[in-house]
């Protein structure tokens, strides 16, 4: 049996999820979202990165970005370096991806503000 | 002078541990004790208020190493072979003020100072008061140059275009008995002391003026002459004009040697080259005794002192508007001092300091019991005042003399040196007369020297835009939109005075230096918006990345630079 | 020309709401904001996890101000960015808000303000650190600013002091850009975040958490070199013989929010010692008639979705504004409570749907919420656990109370039954 609490929300449920086999079962969640994590918590944990990358513009230095879906918890510092060798020029919108495909994860870096034209 | 008696007093204080004897005209005390604050009673029990026969401590602490001081890691030869007119060593309010005084003459002039920036040291950490003269007696230099110097006060922050406000002090009693003792105490200022504003006001009338403060006070003495001003502002300004009228200021430079042949000071070794000056100021505040050694005319020691103040939030400010402290009769003695409440010039309140002997003369760590003390005893005088509304607070280090005067004189072994030592409170007060008086004994020295025709008395301040009405706003942004962008909220500073300060005469590009001459920072907030704009507008000013820009010292760092970009972090 | 129905003060999450709900609800409205973008202190918080009650998605900060902007935007409301007040004079009719801006002076007129200045960060000094006075000490936000809109490194050994969701969300920012966080420090014996923020901020990285422990002490004369940590009592006051000394070069301070209301108070605005925010009726409107307050200048929230509420109630209020008598009733803090909003009720305006928003002063399982009016029960609601740092929020139907000036409403907290 395992102890966690759960990070989707801020209700921050403490959880106990025992594995039976290939069965799991998950207690103390108040919603789905919590069965869904612990299992994932399980198998294979993710989590999501949020940083910022370099920019081309002098009044906007770094401009943030995100991963676009949970990456596997052991991949975060390999993506922060990905994350931290690219620049970007302006113009970027929110929500263009900055890197593709990140790793072959299949997830975006993209960015969570717009980085405005002629700065 | 009795030595006799002295070294009883000494062998008294020190448990026969530490001898006197009269050298040079000088008591020189010598011995081994076990701390530092025993070796500070023995000279004290020497010493003789105000007396020109100076204690030198050469006591001896056990396990006590003297911490050397800090030099600037700065090391070039920028100044070698320089020969100046005059030397000024040390950038306090004597340094800068002898500066400004001496640059009405034809004359080059060096002032070098350790620190990063002017008013580092006890200049820019008291309370700004400018001093009635309240318990100083005739006889004393305090005395002489008070009177002189507090009078000076209105003219030459007009001519600096510093303010300054005569808010005048409330010395307050609990006692009605003491009444009478007072008024004779108060007869005496007037009639032998020559100091002729005070006088006694009822409680009743103390609390017409000052409402927030204790109702129990009976009477207080009233002090109109007493006044507060920014003090490391002053000194800025003093500096500022000395380099508009020709003086040459260097930073980051510390006096590590000296020369000397026949009394006379040849040559002075300091980490930016040595120089060859004519003569020279000592103005070095808790180092005077050290620059007096180099010279071969030490005939004093220095006893650092260390003081706390608090600076509470403008809000805070409204709760009094004058100088005030409060007189226990029942318990007094020493310098056990309690500090006063200023309400300052920027209109925050400012609280303290203290008085502790210490044997570190850089050592500006605040404690809590500081704080704690003087908040005690403040209360006692408005209980309104808490500690929740401090904003920061911080110490400085005062460089008495045992006989607790100045020494404002020529050398007396050194034929080519001024001393302007021992300077402690009220040194800020006094400044503008004994500049006159070293000046004077300056140009003497030298023997003839021209007037320096063009000598322009008036520094033009910064622009203060929180300060002015809407249409003067207006007209002034309209000249220069950078006016117009506030940079600091609390205190209402915009990016157009903080390039201002950045070209300024004495220029100095760090966020300590540009927060002391346009206040970015100083609010409630203490920088937490603005910092970071702040050190943005200092790298674009500098044309250098972020992480160059420093809070003060070269050490200083505020960031490491990015780690994006793929430049670092590999 | 220069008159409005309704100025919103603060372009931050609170003001963009009450500035949008003020635009729908008819009124003409000008945003003033100090810096040179909308969105406030969100365009640094780039970490994800807001906006999750509103948008049951999981935004960084921008893009939950993105949104707002955007709709901001499209409705065409006037604003003034770079734009700083200067001084608010009450007129008859109104108000009188004073300007500088890189145009030069100028003043707007209003018939009701909305005041959404945020807040500010207590400081190293504030909560009494002492020693020396080097570079290297931060308020979070002042770091959050460095890294995240500079891209600048503010640490590479740090220490962080308070366990509040900002201070714990620093921990891990600062260690994804490469800093090496030593541990956060608590003086409360509990964590100030939220539970799932030191899971994922702190335990995923393995930066340890200390409770009960707090800085005393800075060491260094140019950048900072140690601190001095000292075990604290119940009192928070230090245990002698604790003291340990930590070798880092950056401190990072979460150690409290203060709600920013210079402004309001200028105008006679009274402050609540509970919240150190304005007091406030259901409507968000302070004691002074047409002065309206939100967000995390009416008092710190913790989440941004609460702090958008605030100015939509605020927005709505104000551009509904019309001066009128008001009819009050004060709420009172009974046991447990240790802060309420709002502080008052109206009773010329409604009162069937009233947001209040509270702190439990204690961390406490099984508790019930009691409203009495008179010393008699008219409300109750369980709450499985209370906690300081999370605010509860609840809708209460005021109407069937019997309410009338004079009402003594008590708010408290007991065992639940």
């Amino acid at each position: 049996m395992k102890e966690m609490v759960c990070i989707v929300c801020p209700n921050g449920c403490a959880m106990s999820v025992e594995q039976n086999g290939d069965a799991i079962t998950v207690t103390g969640n108040k919603c789905k979202r919590g069965e869904e994590f612990a299992i994932k918590e399980m198998t294979c944990p993710v989590r999501t990165i949020c940083s910022t990358v370099k920019t081309n513009s002098s009044a906007f230095p770094v401009l943030p970005v995100r991963v676009s879906a949970d990456i596997p918890k052991d991949k975060i510092f390999a993506v922060m370096k990905e994350i931290n060798s690219v620049t970007v020029s302006a113009p970027v919108k929110r929500g263009d991806a900055v890197i593709k495909n990140v790793l072959g994860s299949g997830v975006d870096i993209i960015a969570t503000d717009s980085l405005p034209d002629n700065n | 002078m009795n030595i006799a008696k002295i070294r009883k007093k000494v062998a008294e204080a020190s448990r026969g541990r530490v001898n006197a004897e009269l050298k040079n005209n000088c008591i020189v005390l010598s011995g081994c004790v076990d701390s530092w604050d025993e070796a500070v009673e023995a000279c004290s029990a020497a010493a003789t208020p105000y007396s020109k026969i100076h204690v030198v401590n050469d006591v001896t602490v056990k396990n006590f190493i003297e911490k050397p001081m800090r030099m600037p890691a700065l090391s070039d030869t920028a100044l070698d072979g320089e020969k100046p007119d005059v030397l000024i060593i040390g950038g306090g309010i004597s340094g800068a003020s002898i500066a400004r005084e001496l640059s009405k003459w034809k004359l080059s002039i060096l002032l070098v100072e350790k620190e990063p920036d002017f008013a580092m040291q006890a200049s820019g950490r008291n309370d700004g008061e400018v001093h009635p003269g309240i318990d100083l007696s005739k006889g004393s230099l305090k005395h002489y140059y008070i009177r002189k110097g507090n009078k000076m006060y209105g003219d030459v922050c007009k001519e600096l275009g510093v303010e300054f406000r005569r808010v005048g002090q409330y010395v307050c009693f609990n006692e009605a008995w003491a009444k009478p003792v007072i008024a004779l105490y108060v007869w005496k200022r007037k009639h032998i002391d020559k100091i002729e504003d005070s006088e006694i006001i009822s409680g009743k009338e103390l609390h017409r003026r000052e409402p927030s403060f204790n109702g129990s006070f009976k009477f207080a003495i009233s002090n109109p002459s007493t006044g507060c001003v920014c003090p490391y502002g002053l000194t800025i300004a003093y500096a500022e004009n000395a380099v508009m009228n020709g003086a040459e200021v260097m930073l980051n430079t510390a006096v590590t040697d000296m020369q000397v042949e026949n009394g006379r000071i040849v040559s002075v070794a300091t980490n930016r080259g040595t120089v060859f000056p004519r003569i020279v100021i000592n103005a070095a505040g808790v180092f005077s005794e050290e620059i007096a050694k180099m010279a071969n005319d030490r005939f004093f020691s220095i006893h650092p002192r260390r003081g706390t103040n608090s600076i509470l939030d403008k809000k805070a400010g409204r709760y009094m508007h004058s100088v005030a402290s409060i007189k226990e009769l029942a318990s007094s003695g020493g310098h056990t001092k309690g500090g006063g409440i200023l309400h300052t010039v920027h209109d925050n309140l400012l609280i303290g300091p203290d008085a502790v002997e210490t044997s570190e003369k850089e050592n500006v760590a605040t404690n809590p019991e500081s704080i704690e003390k003087v908040f005690t005893r403040q209360k006692k005088t408005m209980p309104a005042l808490s500690e929740r509304d401090i904003i920061t607070y911080f110490t400085g280090v005062r460089a008495p003399t045992f006989e607790e005067d100045f020494i404002i004189e020529k050398g007396r072994n050194c034929q080519n040196i001024i001393h302007c030592a021992g300077i402690q409170s009220p040194g800020l007060t006094t400044a503008p007369a004994v500049a006159l008086d070293v000046e004077k004994m300056a140009v003497e020295m030298l023997g003839a020297a021209e007037k320096n025709t063009e000598f322009n008395p008036v520094r033009k301040p910064i622009p203060a835009l929180r300060d002015m009405s809407d249409e003067e706003r207006a007209k002034i942004i309209a000249e220069n939109p950078d006016y117009g962008e506030i940079v600091c909220r609390c205190e209402e500073i915009s990016k157009g005075e903080i390039l201002d300060a950045l070209n300024s005469p004495v220029c100095v590009p760090t966020l300590d230096g540009v927060k002391k001459r346009v206040r970015p920072g100083m609010g409630r907030c203490q920088g937490g918006f603005c910092s970071p704009l702040v050190t943005k507008i200092i790298a674009e000013f500098l044309g250098k990345p972020v992480e160059e820009v420093r809070k003060n010292y070269d050490g200083s760092v505020i960031t490491y630079g990015t780690n994006k970009g793929g430049t670092a972090g590999e | 020309m220069n008159n409005y129905n309704v100025i919103v003060i603060g372009g931050g999450p609170a003001g963009l709401a009450a500035a949008i709900q003020a635009k729908k609800d008819c009124a003409s409205v000008l945003l003033i904001e100090r810096e040179n973008r909308l969105g406030g202190i969100l365009k640094q918080c780039i970490h994800d996890g807001f906006g999750l009650v509103r948008f049951e998605e999981k935004l960084s900060g921008p893009e939950y101000a993105g949104r707002f902007i955007d709709e901001f935007n499209s409705l065409g409301i006037e604003s003034l960015t770079l734009s700083f007040v200067t001084k608010i004079e009450k007129k008859t009719d109104g108000f009188a808000i004073h300007i500088v801006n890189r145009g030069g002076t100028a003043v707007y007129t209003c018939s009701a303000i909305v005041l959404a200045t945020g807040c500010r960060e207590r400081t190293a000094k504030q909560v009494f650190i002492h020693g020396t006075r080097p570079s290297g000490v931060f308020t979070a936000g002042t770091a959050q600013h460095y890294i995240n809109l500079m891209g600048e490194i503010p640490a590479k050994k740090c220490v962080i002091l308070g366990s509040g969701d900002i201070g714990l969300i620093m921990a891990r920012r600062l260690t994804l850009e490469g800093c090496e966080v030593l541990g956060v420090y608590e003086a409360k014996p509990t964590p100030s975040g939220l539970t799932r923020n030191i899971h994922q901020c702190l335990n995923d990285y393995g930066i340890p958490l200390y409770l009960s422990h707090t800085v005393t002490r800075v060491f260094g004369d140019e950048r900072l070199e140690a601190v001095e940590i000292s075990q604290v009592d119940e009192k928070m006051r230090p245990i002698d013989g604790t003291r340990k000394t930590v070798e880092c070069d950056a401190l990072i301070l979460s150690v409290g929010l203060i709600p920013e209301n210079e402004l309001a108070e200028t105008l006679g605005v009274q402050m609540d010692s509970g919240t150190k925010g304005p007091l406030c009726d259901q409507n968000l409107m302070t004691n002074v008639d047409g002065v309206f307050s939100c967000g995390n200048a009416l008092h710190v929230n913790d989440l941004v979705d609460y702090v958008s509420e605030s100015g939509e109630t605020a927005g709505a209020a104000a551009a509904a504004y019309i001066k009128t008598g008001r009819k009050t009733v004060r709420f009172e803090r009974g046991s447990g409570i240790m802060s309420l909003v709002p502080q008052m009720l109206n009773l010329e305006k409604g009162i069937d749907n009233v947001t209040v928003y509270f702190r439990s002063d204690e961390v406490a399982n099984n508790r019930s919420l009691k409203i009495s009016v008179d010393g008699e029960e008219k409300f109750r609601k369980k709450y499985a656990f209370l906690r300081p740092p999370e605010m509860e929020r609840l809708v209460v139907d005021f109407s069937a109370f019997n309410l009338k000036p004079g009402s003594r409403i008590v708010f408290e907290t007991e065992a639940a039954k």
